[in-house]
């Protein structure tokens, strides 16, 4: 932290000066803020929230298997309950009538601008991984809790600008959250299609904005600038698998599958997929596949399903990964494993896994595309976040790196070397960007890959 | 809000360091940011890779791909990691007096 800033919570800080404003009175509005979020037209997880406020049993389970609890050698600020009860002890002191008349009995305590302070730079502590949640015998969502105050924080002008200003507001201006326009867009498409034919030997011709294709496949456009070796092994697939696919610029719309709004908004993150549904329906894909982004998958696959009507999304979502796996299936790919002699270990994204259920389709895909396949433990439901989930990669205001490498990144780190693998392969940005991050800081000798390069490394043509 | 004064002229940065305005960037500028990054002395080398990430951005009011800017410069990552220890975007970027890049980068 430089000495600029103030401390509020802990030695790092999140958001800016400028985000938190922490001399700034902000109680009340705060109050009209979670009001408002508990009632029940807060639509997207409503329930679970209230029953997650109303029910732990402070057993501290979800402290046992936290990695920030855990690493940081159990400091209670990083308790999941700690947390929790941040925002329950204001839930109990302003929302409940036990609490109103008799706070000391229930544990409900008064907001104070210190408090808000503190609670807003503790909610960007926990990547929202939801690994307390599986542990929970009250079946308590930590996860849901720390993403409503997020959105209670952000309707009252707090959220960092890497997910606002610069995420959800320069996505739906620029089409892409990295803010690539069409020409360099266009440069790079010709780009990849150049270092395809110049490692293969022949040619992938990478069609963009082509209408009516039947597959439109939407990146995380960072995985252009950062992670191209994805976006290439994508377009290998498809033109292996004879797809009539496309991807588009950001002239046609959206073109980029994040929505950041998925961390700490619903009004921006209905803003966005909006937006994302009419650039597909404009285009008029029969199926919009979604890259290797894990945040992108759970809005696409689950939180759009109460936000807008089958009827109004005239396109199937399929992950990446389904369809690829589908592909091997029928025969549509042909993947020598030999291609790929290293050991690989797979990474389960919180939000393609825990969140999203999507165990058995990257496995299947591994274990056909690589001669070496070693799980790493534990893994599923209870694999260990890296880290970089919920925004958190992206987040590196003064030494906030730090945390992230010295919390999740070093049990991820350890949980790697113990695999033997030399290459770590996920189907996430973020978890790429961790992973790139991790490999330097805890010198581990191994590489990282997107699913998509190591399938497309593997094709027999 | 941070800033730097080379040759008189004040010049803003973001919390991060990267300079607000890329018009004021000049060699002198690049200097003066790389000492920031703990670079003391810009060499033929580091010129190489600032100088295209100047131009790619000129053309294009982007950063180039990370995978483009090691194929144009004919220099491995980790190479770049050597000459910028912040890396392409935080270290390289900033001093070639891009904005930060944004996204999931």
């Amino acid at each position: 932290m430089s000495a600029a800033v103030k401390k509020v919570f802990d030695d790092y800080r999140v958001l800016s000066d400028e985000a938190l404003q922490p001399e700034k009175p902000r109680v009340k509005e705060f109050l009209a803020a979670m009001k408002k979020s508990l009632q029940r037209d807060n639509w997207t997880f409503w329930l679970p929230y209230v029953l997650s406020l109303e029910a732990c049993m402070k057993c501290g389970t979800c402290g046992e298997v936290c990695p920030v609890y855990q690493a940081s050698g159990r400091k209670e600020i990083y308790h999941p309950v700690y947390r929790a009860d941040m925002l329950r002890k204001i839930y109990k002191r302003y929302f409940t009538w036990p609490g109103r008349l008799f706070p000391a009995l229930v544990g409900a305590e008064d907001l104070t601008e210190e408090k808000l302070n503190a609670l807003a730079e503790n909610v960007y502590r926990c990547t929202v991984c939801r690994r307390c949640a599986v542990a929970c015998p009250m079946a308590v969502d930590n996860g849901v809790i720390v993403r409503e105050a997020r959105k209670i924080l952000d309707a009252i002008g707090i959220a960092p600008e890497e997910l606002k200003e610069n995420g959800t507001a320069k996505q739906l201006q620029a089409g892409n959250a990295p803010g690539i326009n069409t020409a360099a867009f266009l440069d790079m498409v010709e780009f990849l299609e150049e270092e395809i034919r110049e490692a293969r030997g022949y040619e992938v011709k990478i069609p963009v904005d082509k209408e009516g294709a039947e597959y439109l496949l939407m990146h995380n456009a960072g995985d252009y600038l950062a992670f191209a070796e994805t976006v290439m092994g994508a377009a290998e697939i498809m033109h292996a698998a004879g797809a009539d696919w496309t991807l588009n610029s950001p002239q046609t719309g959206i073109n980029d599958a994040v929505n950041y709004g998925v961390f700490y908004s619903d009004a921006e993150f209905a803003r966005i997929i909006k937006a994302q549904v009419e650039t597909v329906k404009r285009l008029g894909a029969r199926v919009l596949v979604v890259g290797e982004c894990g945040h992108a998958f759970e809005a696409f696959k689950y939180l759009i399903l109460r936000l807008i009507p089958e009827k109004e999304r005239p396109f199937e979502i399929k992950s990446i990964l389904e369809l690829i796996d589908q592909w091997i299936k029928e025969g549509r790919l042909k993947l020598d494993p030999q291609k790929n002699p290293e050991p690989v270990t797979f990474h389960d994204s919180c939000k393609l896994g825990r969140l999203g259920g999507m165990y058995e389709e990257p496995r299947r895909i591994l274990k056909a595309a690589c001669a070496d396949f070693r799980e790493m433990s534990p893994n599923r439901e209870m694999n260990l976040c890296c880290g970089g989930g919920s925004g958190f990669a992206i987040m590196e205001k003064g030494n906030f790196l730090e945390f992230h490498m010295e919390t999740y990144g070093k049990l991820k780190a350890e949980q790697l070397k113990a695999t033997g693998a030399s290459i770590v392969a996920c189907a996430c940005s973020n978890c790429k960007a961790q992973f790139r991050e991790i490999i330097r800081y805890h010198k581990l000798p191994m590489r990282y890959a997107g699913v998509s390069e190591l399938v497309a490394n593997a094709l027999v043509r | 809000m941070p800033s730097i004064i080379v040759n008189g002229v004040e010049i803003e940065q973001d919390e991060d360091g990267f300079i607000q305005n890329p018009e004021l960037w000049n060699e002198e500028v690049a200097k003066a940011l790389a000492k920031q990054e703990g670079i003391e002395e810009l060499t033929e080398e580091h010129w190489k890779v600032v100088n295209y990430l100047r131009n790619y951005y000129l053309q294009f009011q982007i950063a180039p791909m990370i995978r483009k800017l090691c194929k144009e410069t004919g220099f491995s990552l980790k190479k770049i990691y050597e000459l910028f220890p912040s890396g392409p975007a935080k270290g390289a970027c900033k001093v070639a007096g891009l904005p930060k890049p944004t996204g999931c980068v």
